[in-house]
């Protein structure tokens, strides 16, 4: 069924139109958006807690009743894997909360992830009737995902979806982070032998490595990944493919085709002079030291110094979560140093919120040029070069200048480098037929499918630094890809 | 920059540019040749093919004495300035092939700026002034890839 028809369809059942028929429309608009509850600033920032502490049934019904359940429902056009949005909202609107989960899992395999991290203010929640047309707040599409997927997860009824008869068909999913998980999903689904091969010991990629217990609990992933074990998808950590084996091994094991999702995690920097100075981090191995290493516990002993004076050079949400965490980890001044201004960052807005709140201090248009370190090579401060923003370009974007002679120079002891990210060169280096840009990211058709047949990418690897809805889109569209190239064979 | 001292004519000048973009060419090749990925092969054969259209240019005024001039501003980023330079190497990413790309082309539009300075006179000032606004666009270009993908979040 074309995917209008089908929306139109669920849209005119008896208990949606009931529910439209219970509050006017008018009435639905006076009602202002939810607050999430938060924990308070000045204790959170010293402790690891989850920040939001997600909607209380209340809550999510009064927010759930603000949606008017639209004719032409905009907001799913703004959601890379498609969710029937308004069908979830009224499902929650209903009291049916578990149906609200299942609606999600038509198409999303990690809804608590996505109600947690996803950029809704610029997707979903951009293209709501209430933002475009009423020029009010949209409804919070992003909480009430979580509530829906967090009820289930707390209820003890996990839904497993159900999964076609096996065929026996090996495929390798290769990296175990959104991307991945999503095309697993859907091969175990349409009866696929799935094995996702990963490199760390833990999975989930940078769900896992990157983004912080307080923004996502790794327990909210480990329940996403259960699920799919539950389901029959096989996971290997600790194996790097590429190196631990190669793909024509794999293929003398049987596997059939392969969906490579390694991401991007190759930090890039700057290139400035000093920046090889000691206690200058990259942002990921800064922040898996401390997610994936325990380094702030003090029970264990991987090192990571946690400095007074602490900058971090970007404007992400990598550097939002990194600078959050030195806080945390208790320095005195955490800044952002960022060569754009507030506006520009590429931050999800709440983590730039949540990070003024938390104290930390924001050096906009200032650019770092140069490090200076003491006698044993440890950093000590950093030369930065004022900017302006100048007129916009071609592409609209205005780009940051210089301001002739505006340099100071400020005290550091430790910086952490977040300007961005490049595609892990492993995988591309290991196969010389592969097709990659100069940039280093695996070229692919619209199935997803390489210069290599059986091998299909996705994820950061294809987009460079992306975002996990996207790489889970890829995921699943790989799937597609995957499935009808083995269909294909088969005929063959 | 001593020799640009001992220029006793005009065509010394004109050959003297001749020659630096010809190497210019030659450094973007090499880079093109070194490199096993298509694309950034391409992308340098491309800007090689550039500094052969300027050595061309510079190569019909040498022998016609015809040129046109157009004045523009060409915005400054100032990214390669602060860069410490890459070393050439055959498995060069495009990330250290940009940095070196970006001093180059800083050399070579401070270097048509002085040619311009020293001209013995207005048409030739102009025409170097010309090519040192052609050298900033290539360094813009890249500047602005380098913000884009490098500083993708800064
Ligand atoms: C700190 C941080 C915060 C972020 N915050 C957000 C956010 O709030 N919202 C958002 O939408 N996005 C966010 N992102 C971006 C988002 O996390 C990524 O776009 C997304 O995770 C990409 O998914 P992926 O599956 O392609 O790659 P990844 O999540 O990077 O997973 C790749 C996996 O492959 C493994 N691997 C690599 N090479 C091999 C190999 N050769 N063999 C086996 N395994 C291998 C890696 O170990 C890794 O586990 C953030 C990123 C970071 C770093």
């Amino acid at each position: 069924m074309d995917i209008l028809d089908y929306l139109k369809e669920e849209r005119n059942k008896d208990w949606r139109k009931n529910l439209r028929s219970q509050i006017k429309t008018k009435d639905r608009t006076k009602t202002k958006k939810v607050k999430m509850p938060e924990e308070n600033p000045d204790i959170r920032n010293t402790n690891n807690i989850e920040v939001n502490s997600g909607l209380t049934k209340e809550q999510a019904l009064l927010e759930a009743s603000r949606c008017i359940d639209c004719a032409n429902p905009t907001c799913i056009t703004g959601c890379p894997v498609g969710i029937n949005i308004p069908k979830f909202i009224k499902n929650i609107e209903s009291g049916d909360f578990l149906a609200a989960a299942a609606t999600l899992k038509e198409t999303n395999s990690l809804p608590a992830v996505c109600g947690r991290v996803c950029p809704q203010e610029i997707q979903c929640e951009e293209q709501c009737f209430y933002t475009t047309k009423l020029k009010l707040p949209p409804v919070a599409i992003g909480y009430l995902e979580r509530f829906a997927a967090d009820f289930e997860q707390n209820s003890g009824e996990i839904s497993v979806p159900q999964v076609a008869e096996k065929n026996n068909i090996k495929i390798a999913v290769i990296g175990g982070g959104p991307a991945g998980l999503a095309t697993a999903t859907d091969l175990i689904k349409f009866g696929y032998d799935v094995t996702v091969f990963e490199a760390l010991h833990e999975i989930g990629g940078v769900l896992k490595y990157g983004i912080p217990e307080f923004r996502l609990p790794n327990t909210i992933v480990d329940v996403e990944i259960n699920n799919l074990k539950q389901m029959g998808v096989k996971f290997i950590t600790n194996f790097i493919v590429g190196k631990t084996a190669s793909f024509d091994d794999l293929r003398k094991e049987g596997f059939k085709a392969f969906f490579v999702a390694s991401g991007a995690g190759l930090p890039n920097f700057m290139n400035i002079p000093g920046e090889n100075f000691i206690n200058i981090f990259s942002s990921n191995e800064y922040l898996t030291r401390v997610n994936l290493m325990n380094a702030a516990n003090d029970n264990f002993d991987t090192p990571v110094f946690s400095g007074e004076n602490v900058a971090i050079i970007g404007g992400g949400n990598t550097a939002m979560d990194s600078v959050r965490m030195a806080k945390r980890l208790g320095a005195k001044r955490a800044m952002i140093v960022y060569r754009r201004s507030r506006e520009e960052m590429p931050a999800r807005v709440e983590e730039v919120k949540h990070a003024i709140e938390e104290g930390i201090e924001f050096l906009n248009l200032h650019n770092p040029i140069e490090y200076f370190a003491d006698e044993k090579r440890r950093v000590k401060s950093m030369k930065l070069q004022k900017m302006e923003l100048g007129e916009p370009d071609d592409s609209g974007r205005r780009r940051p200048v210089p301001i002739e002679g505006a340099i100071e120079e400020i005290d550091v002891d430790t910086v952490v480098v977040a300007v961005g990210v490049s595609p892990n060169p492993l995988i591309p280096r290991s196969l010389s037929d592969l097709e990659v840009s100069k940039w280093g990211t695996i070229i692919v058709n619209d199935d997803m499918q390489s210069s290599i047949e059986d091998i299909f990418a996705g994820g950061d690897i294809v987009r460079g630094g992306a975002t996990v809805i996207l790489a889970m889109g890829d995921g699943r569209k790989a799937a597609i890809g995957i499935n009808k190239y083995i269909k294909q064979k088969i005929k063959k | 920059m001593n020799i640009i001292m001992d220029f006793k004519s005009i065509d010394d000048i004109l050959d003297f540019a001749i020659k630096n973009e010809q190497q210019a060419a030659d450094f973007y090749n090499k880079l093109s040749g070194d490199s096993s990925v298509k694309e950034m092969k391409n992308t340098f054969a491309e800007y090689a093919k550039e500094e052969e259209g300027h050595k061309a240019r510079l190569i019909k005024i040498k022998d016609t004495g015809e040129y046109n001039v157009k004045e523009e501003e060409v915005l400054d980023l100032k990214i390669g300035d602060y860069l410490v330079s890459a070393k050439t190497s055959e498995q060069m990413t495009y990330q250290e092939a940009l940095i070196l790309a970006m001093k180059r082309e800083k050399a070579a539009y401070k270097l048509y700026m002085r040619l311009s300075e020293i001209a013995p006179n207005n048409n030739l000032k102009n025409i170097f002034k010309n090519l040192a606004i052609e050298e900033a666009k290539h360094k813009l270009k890249f500047e602005i890839e380098y913000d884009d993908i490098i500083y993708h979040e800064n």
